[in-house]
């Protein structure tokens, strides 16, 4: 019957690859770089002295700050922005900060301010890192100054030290010198000494390095999918375009066929309320599984075609396919609940795209980020088909979360179906 | 014959909310016999039908009813999206009963006239040949000729020992009925 009203058939497709962008652009916005204030109230000079090494640490900051977008701003500024919510962090540089980087006697602080709210966990941790990237910095130039003083005492010549320029005999020139001594008890243990000084120094720069970064990240870039092919991208469209579609055919058939008046012919004996819910369940999962299954073929030829590294995972077909049964009948019973409760045609339409939005949204909330939202999305099959998808197109051992997520949208269908039968038998002809 | 109860209902009665739309009432289908519903729009004889039909659950009593019943409700009950023929094999199919044919046009049924949508709908009530058939209004939108091929037909299904219970608004077609019932603010009433 879909096929004869070619506008509600455009809309019905084109509403969710709508809705789909609009989503892409909030999770680009959510993954642009937030706005932190840097408030210098220590006025960085250009360059810092540490050993012989010549540090910038305004311009340092600036390079590893990859994360978010710094902004110079004074304190007042500052605060006013963070109150407006133009920027949504404040990393204060306090007075004092720079005489103990030099000083090396205690650790210079930095300070973080955040909002409160979802977005301060993710400034606070990519604060962390911007931190940590700035210690591996400072670190490298300590410990290349550490070695040069060690050079200076190992082979000798001029330096500097706190300011002081010292010419240096060095322990090959004391060997040398003692070299030229006639040997002697006393003096062969100085020789000894002065060798395994010699020993132990030269072995000084591996090991410098090695307490400085006891544990080193190596990051390599490989030929790997882009963002927009992820597996979770997939997933996403996925379960997105199968929510819309399902709920709102579900919903607008049972109250279509209510508009119409076929309800009070079909109940009279000819179908039973269990029978028309199980109908528009069904047809529901076998749209799911025809629009998702296209999809998911779409997904893949573009791939192919990319000769991205990795490929379609063209073998899990049949277990998506699965998957979007299950996920299509759980929201088409959940559509029919609403259908039955709008009880009008255009009315069941308005309800279930007014539903759908909030739970895909929910279903995109991270648990970390709000836990009860994530907790919330459990009792709606979007979130389910989303991580049910995810694992049978992704995961190397996808079982344990196939089956729990099965499961789930099993009891879902079960329980929606259930109370749209309730519904559909209180509904008036 | 005649004594033979096709249909009974006893005691129902139906509330919407806080509105009652039906007191209580009785009523009997015998087999060959005619059954007018007259009175006021609004006084509850759709209401009435409908819970007859099993299309509306009664607020209070019950109704005990054969297992085919025709029902045509006073606005046509049917897929809009489909044919005259695709609605009529659909309904058959779902009630096991043959497939009737039908000389309306062969394109969706929102698009026929008023006049043959309501054709279509007595058409469904038709199907498979039930021994009681309830009509709401079935002669509105029809011309006078298919009226009168309507009266013939419903005359042929009482004579085969069926039973016909309709409501109507003209006055002349109660003349038709072996009975008639008033309803009139929820009340139904025998002459």
């Amino acid at each position: 019957m879909l096929w004869r009203s070619p506008l509600a058939l455009v809309v019905l497709l084109a509403y969710p690859l709508v809705v789909a962008a609009l989503v892409g652009l909030v999770a680009s916005y959510a993954n642009a770089k937030p706005r932190v204030a840097l408030v210098d109230e220590d006025r960085l000079p250009v360059s810092i002295e540490i050993g012989d090494r010549t540090f910038h640490v305004g311009r340092t900051i600036d390079r590893v700050a990859n994360e978010v977008t710094l902004v110079r701003l004074d304190r007042d500024e500052a605060e006013r922005q963070l109150a407006s919510g133009r920027i949504v962090a404040l990393l204060v540089v306090p007075r004092g900060f720079v005489a103990d980087l030099r000083g090396m006697a205690r650790s210079p602080q930095l300070e973080l301010e955040t909002t409160r709210g979802g977005l301060s966990i993710r400034i606070s941790q990519q604060v962390q890192a911007l931190v940590y990237q700035l210690n591996r910095e400072l670190s490298d130039a300590y410990v290349e100054a550490n070695l040069r003083y060690i050079e200076l005492l190992l082979e000798g010549g001029e330096g500097e030290f706190l300011g002081q320029r010292l010419d240096v005999l060095g322990l090959a020139g004391a060997r040398n010198l003692l070299d030229e001594l006639p040997p002697g008890p006393r003096l062969d243990r100085i020789r000894e000494f002065v060798r395994t000084a010699e020993l132990a120094l030269g072995e000084t720069d591996d090991a410098l390095r090695a307490t400085a970064s006891p544990i080193e990240l190596v990051e390599s870039r490989d030929a790997g999918r882009t963002w927009a092919l992820s597996a979770q991208v997939q997933s996403y469209a996925l379960a997105l375009t199968i929510s819309f579609l399902a709920l709102l055919l579900a919903a607008a058939a049972l109250a279509g066929e209510r508009d119409e008046g076929v309800l009070g012919r079909l109940r009279r004996g000819l179908v039973g309320p269990g029978e028309l819910v199980a109908a528009k369940v069904a047809l529901a999962a076998v749209a799911a599984v025809a629009v998702g299954v296209a999809i998911a073929i779409a997904f893949g030829a573009i791939i192919e075609l990319g000769d991205v590294e990795g490929g379609q995972p063209w073998s899990r077909l049949p277990l998506l396919a699965v998957g979007l049964a299950l996920a299509g009948a759980a929201l088409g019973a959940l559509g029919s609940l609403l259908g039955a409760l709008a009880r009008e045609g255009r009315t069941a339409s308005l309800v279930a795209v007014l539903a759908v939005l909030p739970i895909v949204f929910l279903g995109l909330v991270p648990r970390e980020v709000a836990p009860a939202a994530a907790a919330i999305s459990t009792a709606f099959p979007f979130a389910h088909g989303l991580r049910f998808f995810t694992a049978a197109l992704f995961e190397l051992d996808p079982w344990t979360a196939l089956l729990r997520e099965a499961a789930w949208l099993v009891g879902l269908t079960l329980a929606y179906g259930a109370l749209a039968r309730l519904a559909v038998v209180k509904l008036p002809a | 014959m005649a004594e033979l109860q096709l249909l009974s209902a006893c005691g129902i009665s139906r509330r919407f909310g806080g509105r009652t739309a039906l007191e209580p009432c009785d009523l009997d289908l015998r087999a060959g016999e005619t059954v007018a519903l007259v009175g006021p729009n609004g006084a509850g004889k759709t209401t009435l039908l409908s819970i007859l039909a099993g299309a509306l659950d009664p607020s209070t009593g019950s109704v005990e009813r054969p297992v085919a019943i025709g029902w045509a409700p006073q606005r046509p009950a049917l897929y809009g999206k489909l044919t005259p023929r695709e609605n009529l094999e659909l309904f058959a199919a779902l009630a096991a009963a043959p497939a009737a044919a039908s000389d309306l046009p062969d394109r969706p049924a929102a698009e026929l006239s008023v006049g043959q949508r309501q054709r279509l709908n007595l058409a469904l009530a038709l199907l498979g040949s039930p021994p009681v058939l309830l009509l709401d209004e079935p002669t509105a939108s029809l011309d006078a000729e298919r009226r009168e091929e309507l009266w013939n037909l419903l005359a042929g299904v009482v004579v085969g020992g069926g039973a016909v219970c309709f409501v109507t608004q003209n006055l002349e077609e109660v003349d038709r009925a072996d009975r008639v019932g008033l309803v009139e603010d929820g009340w139904l009433s025998f002459e």
